[in-house]
């Protein structure tokens, strides 16, 4: 026993030897379910720096969730010699891709984070930064699982926390162009169960899949100071890890795109936050409230909608949205709330998304019609 | 493993990683007990019991369960308690999309959401479960207790459910339904059944609600048609409560003191129950657009038909009606609310005998409210309603849970 014991720790120490000191490839677990971060290779932490393997592609969709004001990092890998197809118009990933998602904040100081816009770094300075947790959705031969990891307070290992985990966090720093402000709130890490919720889209039977790593999100360069603004989908072809050319897929359209019609950039919005559940076969269809763009702005979109099993989230108001009256619309409502049982998204976010908040008030306040 | 081995491999690894690179190997975290269950529920396999023990166990975070073929057993409804009264995340307290799934022997306490929200499962069965919020009846207390929907094959056996504030017991927009030898008790809504075909709700007893049970069809969802609901064997008395639900939900809209209401269904039997002392109306029947609300849904019948009440024995009742029209009515007539109370719209073409039928013994009384006719002509006449309908089968469970 004792033997045993040992002679695995050895095993343990030597894999640390090899993560923390030199650059060694990715590695795929079809079966095992590391207990550790760094058993996927799929980073190193060298001279205080976080930096994804030179294997990955680190990218950026183009229209992002927002997840309490922290920042992401998001990598791309696939197996050597392994290509993905188009099936279906999208992408067809070869068992043993990896995708990560690495949220983390900038520090203010020693206890308090900062917010500010997320530059889409590919590296992340431990000494400015604060990796919080690390999830990744890994393409196995039964599908797409989900792991979350997180960091510890050192910063020098994340463990897998199936059960998700949660983080006292201040954040200091201006919030929607207002007066500078430190909000106090937990962040939490979602359980395996909570991945699957947003991304198994049909409910309760359909596979998971990635989100943001899709046709329509990657059309576009990722723009940002240090992800090249050539398509990210060119970037897959050069590797090699796509076969073939997808010229004729639209971009998706994005929330943050100031110079899209008000509607256009509403629909972005409520279709990456709340399309994944919201949809026809979605895992929130027994609402009757379907937001993943596929119905016109009327009854099914919430327009003059009585809610359906909303509960305190009806907030003593009538319908989902009132034409020209975001504070009568419950849609709005609940976007402003953070009480667990009558927010929207209930995952994801423990503050209210300002930005999104005025997008989506503006959109209801332009919108014509009455109920 | 001893201590000693501990010891001896955490030397012997420290002394190496020492040498290596010069750093400690990072220390795994310790798992509390909401973690370890909820690990427990994500790594479970078909045919796992996972046991809760007695205790009072406190859950700040939803649960959630996705593998089907699991069996939930706590020890009994008073001694294995979940209690959410620090929960900070999540909509309800326990989320189950899993079929063959088995709930029994706890309670669930004090959730910030719902109780126990079991979505798209298929052969369920919730034994002796007890969902409660136990400040009494706030509306700020969770929405629904036990929440079956878009189900198939349901079981709810010996359950209690307290304080909700829309419904104790809910099924929406699910097939196949038992609801029996359960107590609802200071929820808005009792019991509920909800866009619903195949229900069976029997020997249960549903009091202090705002409203004892109700049986509701409701447009722009993906499940309509609610019909084949038999109601049996109840005692549905004293539904009294305040209503506390927020408001712009359906059941705000419910009277206080009513002890059964139908809405928008059909094929609906309701016989041998025992109505006593529900203050507005022990049965109210109306059509979805009593409530006034906009309706934009070509595919929704708002108007319940084939309605048959029989054998029931009603008691007291209809004294201080919680709604404008009966109150009216009642201080028009100086008597109390009758028995059967029935809004007295009509799809057209068809008759006041389409809409509802009953053969009570005893002295049941009746009243139309002309509500099409904004209330001004209410008659007591029953003649109209004095049929029979054919009766409707037993829900048959169509699957034995594994």
């Amino acid at each position: 026993m004792t033997a045993a014991i040992v002679r695995s720790l050895i095993m343990g120490a030597c894999f640390t030897i090899v993560y923390a000191c030199s650059e060694s490839p990715p590695v795929f677990h079809d079966t095992e379910r590391p207990l550790r971060l760094s058993d996927w290779k799929l980073f190193t932490i060298t001279d205080g720096e976080f930096v994804p393997s030179q294997a990955s592609l680190v990218f950026r969709p183009a229209n992002q969730l927002f997840t309490d004001y922290a920042h992401k990092l998001r990598t791309l890998w696939l197996p050597a010699g392994a290509q993905a197809k188009i099936v279906e118009d999208e992408i067809d990933y070869p068992v043993g891709t990896i995708l990560s998602k690495t949220f983390y904040y900038p520090r203010a100081s020693s206890t308090e984070l900062l917010n500010s816009s997320d530059a889409g770094l590919d590296k992340i300075l431990l000494a400015e930064n604060q990796l919080i947790e690390t999830r990744l959705l890994v393409r196995k031969e039964t599908g797409w699982d989900a792991f979350p990891y997180v960091w510890n307070d050192q910063q020098s290992e994340a463990f897998l926390r199936v059960a998700g985990a949660s983080k006292s966090i201040s954040l200091s720093g201006n919030f929607d162009s207002s007066a500078n402000e430190s909000l106090n709130f937990t962040y939490f890490v979602p359980n395996e169960n909570q991945c699957s919720g947003c991304h198994t889209t049909v409910h309760p039977d359909g596979d998971m899949h990635p989100l943001g790593a899709i046709l329509s999100q990657l059309h576009s360069g990722g723009s940002s100071n240090n992800i090249a603004s050539e398509s990210q989908l060119d970037r897959m072809l050069a590797r090699g890890w796509l076969s073939e050319t997808v010229a004729s897929t639209e971009s998706a359209e994005s929330w943050q795109n100031q110079s899209a019609a008000v509607d256009q950039r509403a629909l972005a919005y409520l279709n990456i936050h709340c399309g994944h559940c919201h949809n026809p076969n979605g895992a929130a269809d027994t609402s009757g409230l379907i937001l993943d763009g596929s119905q016109a702005p009327a009854v099914s979109m919430g327009v003059c909608k009585p809610p359906v099993a909303a509960g305190g989230g009806a907030g003593d108001l009538q319908y989902g949205i009132v034409p020209g009256h975001p504070e009568q619309s419950i849609l709005l409502y609940r976007m402003q709330s953070i009480e667990p049982d009558e927010m929207m998204p209930e995952l994801g976010r423990s503050l209210v998304h300002r930005e999104g908040v005025n997008l989506i008030k503006r959109w209801i306040a332009e919108m014509p019609g009455n109920c | 493993m001893t201590n000693t081995n501990l010891k001896v491999a955490a030397l012997v690894s420290g002394s190496l990683l020492l040498i290596s690179c010069g750093s400690d190997e990072p220390a795994m975290p310790e798992l509390s007990f909401e973690e370890a269950l909820q690990e427990k529920l994500i790594m479970a396999k078909a045919g796992d019991v996972i046991n809760i023990p007695a205790g009072v166990h406190e859950i700040t975070r939803s649960l959630s369960l996705n593998v089907s073929g699991v069996t939930i057993a706590g020890e009994g409804m008073d001694q294995s308690v979940l209690s959410f009264k620090n929960q900070i995340q999540g909509a309800e307290g326990f989320l189950v999309t899993a079929n063959d799934f088995i709930i029994r022997d706890l309670a669930i306490e004090d959730t910030i959401g719902d109780a126990l929200k079991i979505n798209e499962s298929n052969n369920v069965q919730v034994l002796r479960v007890r969902t409660e919020w136990t400040s009494g009846p706030l509306s700020t207390n969770g929405a629904y207790g036990i929440y079956p929907v878009q189900s198939n094959n349901v079981l709810i056996d010996e359950a209690v459910a307290i304080g909700a504030s829309d419904a104790g017991i809910y099924v929406g927009q699910s097939s196949q339904i038992v609801v029996r030898n359960s107590r609802a008790e200071f929820n808005v809504a009792g019991i509920e059944i909800e866009n619903s075909t195949f229900a069976d709700v029997h020997d249960n007893i549903a009091t202090n609600n705002t409203g004892g049970i109700l049986v509701f069809d409701l447009p722009n969802l993906p499940v309509q048609g609610g019909r084949n609901t038999r109601v049996y064997d109840n005692q549905i008395f004293e539904n009294n409560t305040d209503n506390f639900a927020p408001e712009g939900n359906i059941v705000a809209s419910v009277p206080a003191g009513t002890g059964l209401m139908i809405m928008a269904n059909d094929n609906i039997e309701v016989f041998q129950n025992s109505f006593t002392n529900n203050d507005t109306a022990n049965v109210l029947i109306v059509s979805y657009l009593i409530n006034g609300l906009p309706l934009d849904d070509p595919n929704y019948d708002p108007y319940p038909e084939a309605i048959y009440l029989h054998d029931n024995q009603f008691e007291g009742g209809g004294e201080t009606p919680d709604s404008e029209p009966l109150a009216l009515l009642q201080s028009t007539t100086g008597q109390p609310i009758p028995d059967i109370v029935w809004d007295g719209m009509l799809a057209d073409g068809k008759v006041a005998e389409d809409a509802l039928c009953f053969s009570e013994t005893g002295n049941t009384s009746f009243v139309n409210l002309d509500a099409s006719n904004g209330f001004t002509q209410p008659s007591f006449e029953a003649s109209a309603h004095a049929c029979n309908l054919p009766r409707l089968s037993e829900v048959s469970l169509s699957t034995t849970v594994k």
